[in-house]
């Protein structure tokens, strides 16, 4: 099984909790005969591309410097996500199983890639706009929302930490509950149950791509 | 037909949505290169009351969900229709079983553009229209310098740049440096037909609705904004008066048309000058035709259109020596250059040609003549599609092909 795990945070770029957990789930799928690759932003600090502990990590810049806002940064970054994800899929003969997308950050690239290349994707969620904006609803917040909605809408599965989160998935955006798979970190069964969620994605192809 | 070349257009606006010249543009180059063995899907912004998808002379056109994401301002706007634009396009290029080329017009839909590009492998082009640096002379504030580095990004990104004037090609190789042999010149085009529609119409009781018989009609059209040079014309509106009589017809609106109706009314000379706002198309090429002189009085212009319509109109043109509008009059030959900024030069320029009737035929049919060579649609669909070839023959000997 070949994986892309999308996220714009990784070590040693460590903004919240989302770095620190994904590095812990990339270094358990590759020990697993997952291959991992991790599409994330570019720091100065880290080269563009490193191999350890069997993680494949490639790094992006924004090509566009000057900005207005956090969204207008993460929409520009999103093509060269893109990019990146490409190389690895041409690079693999076209073979890449499902992208893990991790927040809203890419989530664009994510459903571009699914309609262009027939790839799964799944929407691991670790917060919600609703909740780190205290329900503010300025055009900005609402974009971020409207971009969160996208996920929760074209992914095959959303994965959440905790039921609490699967209700309020439900709650803000409307999503099946069957959609939602419930996988708490730190549990004897939380990388049992990622891997069978991937096995259940692996392979098929997008269904309206 | 052998090897029909699938051209995937991409631009915010398509007519009927018309915001700029990029859609007309788009419109008229799509059409002419299906004429010219090409296939062409124009993927645009939705419209109200145009449907999601149709068949326009021959031109797939597709509208996408282009309001379906609350912006905080126009460029975020911008990026969200391009996340948009770029699924639903890359969706299309699945059920049309791939495209060859993907060519973007102005950073407007850049990113759509760039990362379509990377996803299924394919060359993208670039036409820019215009630029951020010079609509603004000049970078103030962070959010023009994002739209610059969007632009820089899109020329960086695409296999060649085309710009429809020399001025064009040299302004913006400055502004994003560029290497010269990326760069393609080639016009805007204008469609004689369209006027030629006109060609054996009374126009006599059309024209009465503006001008009285004896009045020769100037005729400008343009947004009414500083940069279009339209208070130098309203300048020399009293200077030409004094030599002959004349309608001064201002064709267009903008952010200085209370002004400059006031000043108008200061000089006493309002039953000499109409303010006629936005018209349609028809009622504007008729006008054209009716005109004595058209000015174009620009202090930047990146090409100059509306010099190339009044030509195909069989207008004399009077132009200020700016931007593309150099490169389209031959001074004497199809029309008289001003200085810009310079109303004496520019009544020397408009009474000439009113009092000199001879002259000024002379100039009609020159101009007339060269906007049919050179600005032929039919020719800039043939130059267009050289360029999808070239490319297309350097992109086989990549990796990518």
């Amino acid at each position: 099984m070949r994986t892309i795990i999308f996220s714009w945070e990784f070590p040693p770029r460590v903004v919240g909790h989302l770095a620190e957990y994904v590095r812990d789930l990339a270094l358990q799928l590759a020990k697993h005969r997952v291959e991992t690759h991790v599409i994330t932003y570019h720091d100065y600090l880290t080269g563009e591309f490193t191999e350890n502990g069997g993680i494949k990590t490639h790094r992006v810049t924004n090509p566009v410097k000057t900005h207005i806002s956090v969204l207008t940064w993460v929409l520009t970054l999103n093509q060269e996500v893109e990019r990146a994800a490409a190389n690895i899929y041409y690079g693999a003969n076209k073979q890449v199983d499902l992208m893990d997308v991790h927040e809203w950050h890419f989530i664009p690239a994510a459903v571009t890639l699914k309609k262009a290349l027939d790839i799964p994707f799944i929407y691991s969620v670790e917060s919600l706009e609703d909740h780190r904006s205290h329900g503010a609803d300025s055009p900005f917040n609402m974009a971020i929302k409207s971009i969160e909605w996208l996920g929760m809408y074209e992914a095959q599965k959303i994965v959440v930490k905790s039921d609490w989160m699967a209700n309020e998935a439900v709650r803000a955006y409307k999503v099946p509950m069957e959609k939602i798979k419930v996988v708490p970190p730190k549990t004897s069964t939380w990388l049992k149950t990622i891997l069978e969620t991937y096995k259940s994605l692996s392979g098929k192809r997008a269904p309206d791509a | 037909m052998p090897n029909e070349l699938k051209i995937m257009m991409l631009t915010w606006e398509f007519p009927p949505r018309i915001i700029g010249g990029i859609s007309p543009h788009v419109y008229y180059l799509s059409k002419s290169l299906t004429k010219n063995h090409a296939e062409v899907y124009v993927v645009t912004c939705d419209f109200p009351g145009a449907p999601e998808h149709e068949t326009v002379d021959d031109v797939e056109v597709y509208r996408i969900d282009s309001y379906k994401n609350p912006s905080p301002d126009f460029a975020s706007w911008v990026y969200l229709m391009n996340m948009n634009m770029q699924k639903e396009a890359a969706a299309i290029v699945n059920r049309l079983g791939g495209v060859d080329i993907f060519h973007a017009h102005d950073w407007l839909v850049a990113t759509a553009g760039i990362g379509l590009k990377h996803v299924f492998r394919k060359p993208l082009l670039a036409t820019i229209h215009s630029t951020e640096i010079g609509r603004r002379n000049g970078l103030h504030s962070d959010y023009e310098k994002m739209i610059h580095e969007t632009e820089a990004w899109l020329t960086y990104e695409a296999w060649r740049v085309i710009c429809c004037s020399n001025y064009m090609i040299s302004h913006v190789k400055w502004a994003f440096g560029l290497p010269e042999d990326k760069l393609v010149m080639i016009p805007n085009g204008v469609d004689v037909k369209e006027y030629e529609k006109n060609a054996n119409v009374d126009l006599s009781s059309f024209r009465r609705k503006f001008a009285l018989p004896e009045e020769k009609i100037v005729l400008f059209v343009g947004r009414l904004v500083y940069e279009k040079g339209i208070h130098v014309l309203i300048n020399a509106v009293p200077k030409i008066l004094e030599k002959v009589n004349a309608k001064f017809v201002i064709v267009g609106s903008g952010y200085m048309k209370e002004s400059l109706s006031e000043i108008v009314k200061k000089m006493g000379l309002s039953h000499k000058v109409l303010f006629t706002g936005f018209l349609d198309d028809e009622t504007l090429r008729k006008l054209q035709k009716c005109a004595d002189v058209s000015v174009v009085p620009s202090l930047f212009e990146p090409f100059g259109i509306v010099a190339l319509e009044a030509m195909a109109a069989k207008s004399p043109v009077v132009v200020s020596d700016s931007g593309g509008l150099s490169e389209i009059v031959e001074h004497d030959v199809t029309g008289v250059k001003v200085y810009p900024n310079n109303s004496d030069s520019l009544t020397w320029g408009v009474t000439r040609v009113l009092l000199d009737e001879k002259y000024a035929n002379w100039l009609r049919e020159n101009a007339y003549k060269k906007v049919k060579e050179n600005f032929s649609w039919e020719k800039i669909s043939r130059q267009t599609k050289n360029v999808y070839s070239t490319v297309l023959n350097e992109y086989s000997k990549t990796f990518w092909a």
